[in-house]
């Protein structure tokens, strides 16, 4: 079992994706995560020390940082903190370390469209694979409206030039439930549903990527998918 | 997993230590390295230009040059300005590194000024739009990723390669209007340079007299003292910086100096040789790879040992370097992989400093090391009166080699006073 792995799957939809877990070498979990040409380096250590004024003794303190590649961080990476934070507090299971701290830190590698989602599956594999305990896995989707009125889902940088509006939705595993809807631009309602369809059926794909990546990872040789879609007929 | 704020990083603790110094003692290194040995250096260029990161063994960091169009300081109002900031928070997770005033962020921040701003190593006269009105403002933010040891070079490594990657637009003043030319219209330009530096990294040991090039994390922290020298392409001192609680001989330095020296000119060829592989790539395939390189099972392309392997041969034979290594690197993709892995582990020595005498190894090492110091500090002289003319002012930053000599005698005493 190899520390880097990759796995090329090929969307009809979504842009290529590839991952690479633990990259390095002083955290619990970390993952280096593209799609397509955006890239996005993500880290989780848990349950570590935490500071008097942050101790809670009924859950664990979330501590989450994105880091642009040029500059200092400013109100815009703060903002995208914020946005990350509210599905992370959404899915971590915090009632199980309390008085301790998760602390997550995303830095952008390259930014070619989707940071925004790209940051928020590459935290969601971090955690995973750094074994954080989550109530269940979220995939983030971002997708516009071009200016021909065409909703074009993880769109590239060249794509987004002339965009009438732009939504990032992120969906849980277990029921499909919205975690996040952040939007920008205007729409009409009926598009607004549409593209939340939409999304909702690309987060499947994501899904299946971090099942069959983290079982790759852990040795796993069989074809992860195969398995559960049995294991899911036979339950029925 | 560790629940204490100080995430205990390798090298800290007594036994940790006492267990580094007696295995330098006896010439060992964890890694089974040599004591004068460096790890592979490798460069991935990012799409955007001015994106590079740089990895040594587990040290990653990456660099990203930005810019702007500002007003220039009152104290020089033609030049452009150059701001450079070192990020060891975020992802690397290092101890102590949420404090404001981190040691250890305070001192790789001075050293890349000094190293970089101080000795004045971008022609920044050339980034001058406007005298006291518009200039451009160059900014260099490195981001440590993981580290593993050896954070100065990488840095200065990253630093040196994002700027000599970078290109800025074009821009004219007409009538007090400033117009910036977009890709399309002009070419991008680079930035000038007046000389090309990078660092060494040495540790130093109260048990041994050799110093250990290029450390990892624990033998770093174990360290009594760090020296980092740097060098430009042209072998001249930029940057000097000893601290510790280790007494050195100056002479420790000195060797010290004359390996890093070598050391510095080979990087620099590596970088430019790696810069060159990757405009080609840009020419020739309109869609930019970019940092997804990294993401990449296989071995790295710009990999120091990869693109200087070809460098010793050709010493030897005295061909016209630059013809003979273009033509290397050309063929370099098809050829390279298992032939150079085996190349690579059979012949080590030839790239190492193993010895630690400069050229000219003899009969007793003090002898033949005050003679060789003596002839190339004369040398070194010889060479810098004569660029005297061509480089101007700025001798005053570097260190010259009468300084040299000063400090040998006043240190000698000193020392000697401690034995």
């Amino acid at each position: 079992m190899g520390k880097s792995d990759t796995e090329e799957v090929a969307k009809d939809k979504l842009r290529l994706m590839k991952c690479k877990f633990n990259p390095l070498s002083r955290c619990d979990g970390s993952v280096m995560y593209s799609q397509g040409a955006t890239v996005v380096i993500a880290a989780v250590m848990g349950p570590i020390e935490v500071k008097t004024q942050s101790l809670s003794i009924e859950c664990s303190y979330l501590e989450c940082n994105y880091r642009p590649k040029a500059g200092l961080p400013q109100v815009k990476e703060r903002i995208r903190e914020a946005a990350i934070r509210d599905v992370l507090e959404l899915a971590l299971l915090s009632e199980i370390y309390p008085r301790s701290k998760m602390s997550v830190q995303i830095q952008e590698l390259e930014d070619r469209g989707s940071i925004d989602a790209c940051a928020l599956n590459a935290a969601c594999l971090s955690m995973l694979i750094g074994g954080l305990p989550l109530k269940y896995s979220f995939a983030a989707v971002h997708c516009i409206i071009n200016e021909e009125g065409e909703f074009i889902v993880d769109p590239e940088l060249s794509e987004t030039v002339h965009q009438q509006a732009s939504f990032t939705f992120a969906f849980d595993s277990v029921d499909g439930n919205l975690l996040l809807v952040q939007t920008k631009g205007s729409f009409k309602i009926a598009q607004f549903n549409d593209i939340e369809c939409i999304c909702r059926a690309a987060s499947a794909d994501i899904f299946a990527f971090y099942r069959s990546n983290i079982g790759k990872y852990h040795g796993r040789s069989d074809d992860v998918l195969s398995v559960t879609s049995k294991e899911a007929t036979m339950e029925m | 997993m560790f629940m204490n704020a100080n995430l205990f990083e390798p090298g800290k603790s007594k036994p940790e230590r006492v267990f580094v110094q007696s295995a330098a003692k006896q010439n060992t290194r964890f890694d089974g390295r040599k004591t004068s040995e460096f790890r592979d250096v490798k460069l991935n260029f990012g799409a955007d230009w001015g994106t590079v990161t740089v990895s040594m063994g587990d040290t990653m960091v990456l660099a990203q040059v930005s810019y702007d169009i500002g007003t220039p300081t009152s104290a020089r109002p033609n030049e452009g300005t150059l701001h450079l900031n070192v990020d060891i928070k975020g992802v690397s997770y290092l101890d102590e590194a949420q404090a404001t005033y981190d040691q250890r962020s305070l001192t790789l921040n001075s050293l890349l000024e000094r190293t970089f701003r101080s000795s004045r190593c971008l022609d920044l006269e050339s980034l001058c739009i406007a005298v006291e009105q518009h200039v451009w403002c160059v900014r260099v933010d490195i981001n440590v990723l993981n580290h593993d040891g050896n954070l100065y070079d990488a840095s200065t490594i990253a630093t040196l390669a994002a700027l000599m990657h970078f290109r800025r637009p074009d821009v004219s003043y007409i009538d007090d209007q400033i117009r910036t030319y977009s890709e399309r219209e002009r070419e991008l330009m680079p930035l000038l340079f007046l000389h090309y530096p990078v660092s060494v990294t040495y540790c130093v040991y109260k048990s041994t007299p050799q110093p250990l090039v290029d450390p990892t994390l624990l033998e770093e922290n174990a360290a009594d003292s760090i020296i980092v020298l740097s060098f430009n392409s042209y072998q001249e001192l930029c940057t000097l910086n000893a601290g510790g609680t280790a007494p050195t001989n100056v002479r420790t330095i000195m060797q010290c100096a004359h390996s890093a020296a070598r050391r510095s000119k080979a990087l620099v060829q590596f970088v430019r040789k790696a810069l060159e592989l990757d405009m080609e790539k840009r020419q020739q395939s309109k869609h930019v790879a970019g940092l997804i390189d990294l993401l990449d099972g296989s071995l790295s392309k710009f990999s120091f040992k990869r693109l200087m392997e070809q460098e010793q041969p050709m010493e030897v034979d005295a061909v016209q370097p630059s013809q003979a290594s273009r033509a290397e690197s050309e063929q370099k993709p098809e050829k390279m992989t298992i032939e150079e892995q085996s190349q690579a582990g059979q012949k080590p020595a030839v790239k190492d400093d193993s010895s630690w005498l400069p050229e000219g190894n003899d009969v007793t090492q003090e002898q033949q090391n005050t003679e060789q110091i003596v002839k190339e500090n004369a040398a070194k002289n010889t060479k810098a009166t004569k660029s005297k003319p061509n480089r101007g002012k700025n001798k005053a930053g570097k260190k010259q080699a009468a300084a040299k000599k000063q400090n040998q005698s006043d240190s000698e005493e000193e020392a000697t006073h401690i034995i």
